[in-house]
């Protein structure tokens, strides 16, 4: 039996075979997309990341970090929440028809619900009972909204709002997934710790921010310079025990910046439409800025409540 | 060209025996290619422990920028399975083409092979050190030190295809098809991940999944390929009986190719769900390979195991079949176990990937080296107890190592689908599992070494006997007693 | 190290060329292997969805993955528009106000409290101090942002700011605009607190 000619065409048919199935097919799928929108508000979505935030990724890349952190956020199931809005006019028809979707709450709990809206109704795992839902609340003009909120545990944890796909990874060379979390996932840290300066200190002396942590100072990324005429403003704000000696600061370099502006574009929170959740509108960040106003003629007018 | 140097009456120093010209014809090449596996194994082991040592100690070592844990882990990965398990598995490969097919080994062609390929790993090695790393999982060596690579491998694979093309018998031994069909796979693999992800890159995340598709088809498909072809050889000679069954091989030959190339996309990537799905199919079917390479060791074996007392070489042997076995069972259920998308983010899928690589493929491939340098050679290891302690500081040290990973992976898992545990915790508890492996990095470096030790210390002793008998060979005239004949 | 005798030593006698037996695979094993294969195709049919490019884990089919759609009635799109480009200019996108010129939403009673007030204030604007979380303002008159707007595009945007900025209010829904506006009638004047604060 003529082996050799029979064991090449076999090679060859079985590397066809996952050939096409896992390079070609996913090139086709994958590899040649293009922007998307995000829904519903129809923006442009991925856009390229700035141009220090590229550089950041070669940094990202030439250490290695994608050894210990990931860039994948899963997701394991979708809810749908059925959220009320507005009591409209009919309170009580409005509390008959909840108390019928949930038997459990009781009168009581119900009626303070009704006072204090939004409220979460109900989570259902699919938008038939959500809808379903939402149809038997919207009583006298009351208003019942369904939320698509993803679950999973990496969710859970914050990682995240949804989990990560292939137009998140659109701009980059070479996308870094990762394959092992002895760190936390990174494809969300943007939203988590937009706080530059966290990032700063946190690879100069990893455990000052994060007690016990394994992760290794990345000190050549950081100059001790001296002091010229003034302090650098970029110059690292630390403990006593690592900050410089006297005369002497600590300045992060070009490629600590960079990597630092990359930690901060990453950040998986549009809604799209291959992974489509509802974004929660955004929650108090800062302080109101105080006001500082002279005339005071001081009718104390505080409205109740 | 056999080297027969005679004897002065008188003498007592033993030539180094005869071997045969098929033995004689492989030995350059093979000398170059496994006394280079024994050093990248040796740097690769070492690299390992640093790495391993850097979680009790995250400052060991962190200040030179190519000491730090991202550039260290890969470069040592990369030195273990590209200089050592790469370049022992095609050494092992020549030789068992050249022997089961009784042909010459075309020697100079295949030592500047290794040669090229020698000086690839070396300046990748480095590269990945200065920071060049292309990124990928098991493709990090940069470009630069791709085109040697893939030159040294074309002259040794286009000659072992010659080796198994120019064979005597027309019947083959379930090991050459094996062979041929790793020769053939890894430049196919090796061009097309190169071509789309470093010279011509894809766009996104097809960037993943090909770099998924290549590493899988690199550790899983190539090393089972190159591994199970020297079990095979290895366990019929030693059993003095013929491989049980040539379909079974056959059968592992055909689900490898076919089925086993598909896996490696893992649960949670950021790709349409048919992608993981396939993968998981792929990987569940692996139960065929592992109960066929099971049945075919045990049937050539049945009744013979008391031929494994003493004989370090099919030890080693037997120890990597027991550990794929393992491992790949470690695979199989850790991918239907993974509906929660964490397992594969454990140490888990590490200490399966360790058995695999390690467990399985470098201990086959150490108890083929011991068993092949001695005949081509022509001389048996100076010190044997000294390839014991190999086997058992190598077989402690993996069991060390992979055992604690995978505990502490699955503690991992159950900790990671909990959204309530803080992660720091979930390091924390990691780091206790993590000292006993360590230990078992010391172990193997240590083992590593005594490798290194062996293979040179069989080639010193060759050469010192050759000297000797050359010088005697030399100065036989000056010693004749007075009076004897020339 | 103990060292061996130092004499070197032939390597061990070599052992026959092998050969593998012509047994056929045992019938259980090709069992095993179609029972395999069937449950991998019962695994591609429910998880994979055939290969579509666009649903990815945990969806199973393109089908499934439309119903998920966010957009009928999810965010607040419109009202987030709307309060970028109008309210956003004086109130800040994050609400925190500007100084000298708009109180802030956050922690705001005004926002989170009845309706009928809230309504009323860019419907016709307001002047006076005014007192937000506990600090009085007393700034130039706000204008009647909302006089141009529909009865939806305000509602929308005062849902917005009931339930952003960490406030938790009740939406607002156009027929209370319209309601309110009704009441209002064509009044150009701008609220003072006092006036607001008479209102249910």
């Amino acid at each position: 039996m003529k082996y050799g000619p029979l064991i090449f065409l076999a090679a060859l048919l079985a590397m066809a075979g996952s050939w096409m199935g896992l390079v070609l097919v996913p090139q086709l799928q994958v590899g040649e997309l293009v922007q998307t929108n995000t829904v519903p508000e129809n923006a442009t979505y991925p856009l390229a990341r700035p141009g220090l935030a590229s550089e950041g990724l070669q940094v990202y890349r030439a250490n290695g970090c994608a050894s210990c952190h990931t860039e994948q956020l899963g997701q394991t199931s979708t809810t749908c929440e059925v959220v009320l809005a507005a009591v409209g006019t009919n309170q009580s028809a409005l509390l008959s028809a909840l108390l019928k979707v949930k038997p459990e709450l009781g009168e009581a709990t119900a009626k303070t619900m009704l006072t204090e809206l939004p409220q979460t109704v109900l989570v259902a795992t699919n938008r038939e009972d959500a809808d379903a839902v939402a149809k038997d609340l919207g009583v006298g003009g009351a208003k019942a909204r369904i939320r698509i909120v993803p679950q999973g545990p990496d969710l859970a944890r914050g990682w995240g709002k949804r989990r990560t796909v292939a137009e998140d990874f659109l701009f980059d060379y070479p996308v870094m997934l990762g394959e092992v979390r002895i760190g936390p996932d990174l494809a969300d840290v943007g939203t988590r710790r937009p706080d530059p300066n966290w990032h700063l200190r946190h690879l100069y002396a990893p455990q000052i921010e994060v007690k016990g942590s394994v992760m290794p100072p990345y000190r050549f990324l950081f100059e001790t310079r001296r002091i010229d005429q003034a302090p650098s403003p970029d110059a690292l704000s630390l403990p006593p025990q690592l900050a410089a000696k006297p005369g002497y600061e600590i300045v992060p370099r070009p490629a600590a910046k960079a990597l630092v502006a990359y930690l901060a574009s990453l950040r998986v929170d549009a809604s799209l439409f291959v992974a489509p959740y509802s974004v929660a509108t955004p929650a108090a960040t800062n302080q109101p800025a105080a006001s500082t106003n002279s005339a005071a003629s001081a009718s104390t007018n505080s409205p109740p409540k | 060209m056999n080297e027969r140097p005679s004897l002065s009456p008188g003498t007592n120093l033993v030539a180094p025996p005869t071997v045969s010209d098929l033995e004689l014809s492989c030995r350059l090449p093979l000398l170059v290619l496994f006394i280079s596996a024994a050093v990248w194994f040796f740097i690769g082991s070492l690299c390992a422990l640093l790495v391993s040592i850097k979680f009790h100690a995250p400052a060991f070592l962190a200040e030179p920028a190519w000491l730090t844990y991202g550039r260290l882990r890969p470069a040592g990965f990369d030195a273990f399975l590209y200089g050592g398990c790469l370049q022992a598995g095609l050494g092992v490969g020549i030789w068992l083409l050249a022997d089961l097919g009784r042909t010459l080994a075309p020697r100079l062609a295949l030592t500047w092979g290794a040669a090229f390929w020698n000086f690839a790993v070396t300046i990748g090695f480095l590269g990945v050190l200065a920071g060049d790393s292309t990124g990928f999982v098991g493709l990090e060596m940069p470009s630069y030190s791709a085109v040697p690579l893939f030159v040294g491998y074309v002259l040794l694979g286009v000659f072992s295809v010659l080796l198994f093309h120019r064979r005597r018998d027309p019947v083959a031994f379930p090991s050459q098809w094996l062979l041929l069909a790793a020769l053939f796979w890894f430049p196919w693999i090796y061009s097309t991940a190169e071509l789309l992800l470093v010279a011509y890159p894809v766009r996104g995340v097809a960037q993943a999944v090909i770099d998924w598709w290549y590493s899988n088809n690199l550790s899983v498909v190539w090393l089972t390929l190159a591994g199970f072809a020297a079990v095979f050889y290895m366990v019929a000679r030693h059993a003095r009986r013929p491989l049980h069954s040539h379909y079974l091989a056959l059968m592992v030959f055909w689900l490898m190719l076919l089925f086993v190339s598909w896996a490696g996309i893992p649960n949670s990537a950021p790709v349409p769900v048919w992608m993981p799905t396939a993968s998981t199919i792929a990987t569940v079917l692996l139960v065929i390979p592992i109960i066929a390479l099971a049945l075919n060791v045990h049937g050539t074996l049945a009744g013979n195991y008391a031929v494994l007392r003493g004989n370090a070489p099919l030890q080693f042997v037997l120890f990597g079949v027991a550990a794929f076995v393992a491992a790949n069972l470690m695979r199989v259920c850790g991918t239907l176990a993974d509906s929660g998308q964490e397992l594969h983010f454990t140490w888990f899928t590490v200490a399966t990937r360790q058995l695999h690589a390690y467990g399985f493929f470098a201990m086959v491939m150490f108890g083929a080296v011991y068993e092949i340098l001695p005949r081509i050679m022509g001389l048996a290891f100076p010190w044997p107890r000294l390839v014991r302690l190999h086997f058992g500081l190598a077989a402690a040290g993996i069991v060390l190592l992979v055992v604690p990973l995978g505990i502490a992976g699955v503690v991992q898992d159950f900790q990671l689908l909990n959204p309530s545990v803080p992660f720091l915790d979930i390091s924390r508890t990691s780091l206790a599992f993590l000292r006993v492996s360590t230990i078992g990095d010391l172990l193997l470096a240590a083992s590593q070494f005594l490798f290194l030790g062996n293979v040179l210390a069989l080639v010193a002793q060759f050469y010192r006997v050759r000297t000797k008998a050359a010088y005697l060979l030399v100065t036989a005239d000056l010693f004749k007693p007075a009076g004897a004949k020339v | 190290m103990n060292p061996e005798p130092t004499q070197p030593q032939p390597a061990a006698p070599e052992p026959p060329r092998p050969t593998a037996e012509r047994r056929p695979v045992p019938v259980w094993l090709f069992v095993l292997f179609f029972i395999l294969l069937y449950w991998a195709m019962f695994y591609f049919d429910q998880r994979s969805a055939w290969g579509n490019q666009y649903v990815y884990a945990p969806y199973h089919s393109y089908a499934q993955l439309e119903t998920f759609q966010a957009g009928a009635g999810g965010g607040n799109a419109l009202g987030k528009q709307f309060f970028d480009n109008v309210c956003a200019l004086c109130h800040n996108t994050d609400g925190s106000g500007k100084p000298g010129q708009a109180p802030p939403f956050i922690g705001s009673e005004w926002a989170e409290g009845p309706p009928a007030r809230m309504i009323r204030i860019p419907l016709a604007g307001l002047t006076g101090p005014i007192t937000v979380h506990g600090q009085e303002y007393n700034l130039t008159s706000m204008p009647a942002m909302g006089a141009a707007m529909t009865d939806e595009q305000l509602a929308a945007v005062l849902t917005y700011i009931r339930q952003s900025f960490g406030n938790k209010a009740s939406e607002i829904t156009p027929e209370q605009v319209k309601a309110v506006r009704a009441q209002v009638g064509s009044r150009t004047q701008p609220w003072t607190v006092p006036e607001l604060q008479s209102v249910q």
